[in-house]
């Protein structure tokens, strides 16, 4: 997670960087530790220290660092020839180094060779099979492939060991709303939950898959958590207020005919067509007649 | 007690200097003989799975008002079945850490690998101190103290009349010892600072006291 400050030292230091006022390997150092994706950027300043043989000699043995740093973000940027420049670098430097021997197998990923960085990858993890970073490569490979199925499993397996890791979780939900298969993303998104109880997001994502999911109990467990996720923005979120209009009138529709046993909810859908329209009112007062036809035709708004 | 004492510019020259040199060389001699000695442990993965488990499992503990019931239970079976739960550990198979530590050689020799980085030098520095320079005043800082620093500045100097802000060479010695940390994390980078001190203190158990570190 990046921090607003250290975001707002990022940028500094980006524009900084950018009308050519130094503090260029300050810049590059803090994208690493941040672990933020501006390979462009990396690319283009990390070169221009690369290409200075005198700047280059300064940092001493952060050099190799930034040949990694660079090769990565040439292979991100589809400069292959530099990637490939760098890490030859660094082959001659350390020829026996599993970390060289990653990055040769992520430039034949990119190169779109997926034979041959398998089959790296594969011997690699012979070696050191507790290397995360090379099993979520796999995951990434199989994804460029298409083949969704073979992500899962190797996903699986990663999740088996590092059941801790959470951006695992988050994709492997993703993967599994992409193949339809919302019972199991349902599951990825309650580990989210708990581990991050404070996110909106995760209660949204995990509404929208029960919602999907349908059944009465699960539409109301959905209409539960778009009401977390109210309450976690402040009332902010114009997802979750749609979501538990769509909800309350979903349950309406299978429980036609039964005695209502609960009796919040028509209280609870009127208050979010309220808010929405409130929004609407604020923000977009053209659109507020089809708002209101949309709630009409839900008849959640009486 | 109110006359200067004078030291003598030689003392300055052959113990004051030469002894914060001496520091400062053994430090990061120190350093990278631990440098080599090192040896990259691979994780067992075993261990890194237990890691993760507790990991998971304490969220859940925290977390578990967030989740619907039915999704509470299953997880919780998951975790504490006693077939095959990830937490159950049958009856009298717990082993105990100490147990442990001592199956495994590698353990064991690493942390003796560690303290012996530690202990030799320091003993062997200590030893000189104490045999060449033990029991003369080395330097006079430059502000006045309180009684109770005397422990800490004059240790091997038995005089209750010499004023407090002269400094024994003994203690000059542990002054370096724990003083030169910024400065071996300017000379060998951030990261690699020989944190003695630190070390130290988880020794002793945290309450860290010069005069008692003498007494060993």
């Amino acid at each position: 997670m990046v921090t607003k400050t250290e975001e707002t030292q990022l940028n500094r230091l980006e524009s900084q960087v950018e009308h050519g006022g130094g503090g260029v390997w300050e810049y590059l150092c803090l994208v690493r530790k941040l672990k933020v994706r501006r390979s462009d950027k990396v690319l283009k300043h990390g070169l221009s220290i690369l290409n200075d043989p005198k700047k280059r000699s300064s940092l001493g043995p952060d050099e190799w660092t930034l040949y990694e740093q660079v090769a990565v973000a040439a292979m991100d940027c589809q400069c292959l020839d530099v990637a490939k420049d760098c890490i030859n670098v660094l082959h001659k430097r350390f020829p026996d180094s599993k970390r060289v021997g990653r990055l040769e197998a992520m430039l034949f990923e990119a190169k779109g060779s997926w034979e041959e960085a398998e089959k790296a990858y594969a011997s690699l993890l012979e070696d050191n099979s507790l290397d995360p970073v090379i099993h979520k490569r796999r995951v990434a490979l199989a994804k460029a492939q298409g083949n969704m199925l073979m992500a899962v499993e190797c996903l699986n397996k990663y999740l088996n060991i590092f059941m801790a890791d959470y951006d695992a979780w988050r994709e492997l939900a993703e993967i599994y709303i992409s193949l339809q298969m919302y019972k199991q993303a349902a599951f990825c998104y309650e580990e989210l939950v708990l581990s991050q109880p404070t996110v909106p997001l995760y209660h949204l994502a995990y509404a929208d898959v029960l919602y999907t999911l349908g059944g009465l109990e699960n539409l109301q467990t959905a209409r539960k958590y778009y009401s977390s996720t109210i309450d976690l923005t402040g009332g902010k979120n114009n997802r979750a207020l749609f979501g538990i209009c769509l909800c309350t009138s979903a349950i309406a529709q299978l429980t036609k005919g039964r005695n209502k046993e609960d009796k919040d909810s028509p209280d609870l859908s009127s208050l979010a067509a309220a808010a929405l329209e409130k929004v609407y009112k604020q923000g977009a007062s053209d659109k507020l007649p089809i708002l209101t036809l949309a709630l009409k035709n839900l008849r959640v708004s009486s | 007690m109110a006359e200067d004492l004078v030291l003598d510019t030689a003392i300055r020259d052959w113990v004051l200097i030469p002894l914060s040199v001496v520091m400062v060389l053994i430090g990061i001699l120190r350093h990278f003989v631990s440098k080599l000695m090192r040896s990259s442990q691979v994780p067992d993965p075993k261990i890194v799975k237990e890691g993760q488990v507790i990991v998971r499992a304490r969220n859940l503990r925290a977390g578990a008002n967030f989740i619907p019931p039915k999704a509470f239970r299953a997880r919780r079976v998951y975790f504490s079945n006693e077939e095959n739960g990830l937490l159950f550990v049958p009856k009298g198979q717990a082993q105990n850490a100490q147990a442990q530590m001592f199956s495994d050689p590698n353990m064991a020799m690493d942390m003796m690998k560690k303290n012996l980085s530690m202990i030799i030098p320091q003993t062997l520095t200590f030893a000189w101190v104490n045999f060449f320079f033990s029991g003369f005043v080395a330097a006079k800082i430059p502000f006045p103290l309180t009684q109770r620093f005397r422990s800490m500045l004059q240790n091997g100097i038995d005089l209750s009349t010499v004023d407090v802000s002269y400094v024994s060479s003994r203690s000059w010695y542990f002054l370096n010892l724990f003083g030169l940390r910024g400065l071996f994390s300017l000379i060998l980078g951030e990261e690699n600072a020989t944190d003695d001190t630190q070390r130290m203190m988880q020794m002793s158990g945290f309450g860290f006291d010069p005069s008692k570190i003498l007494c060993l």
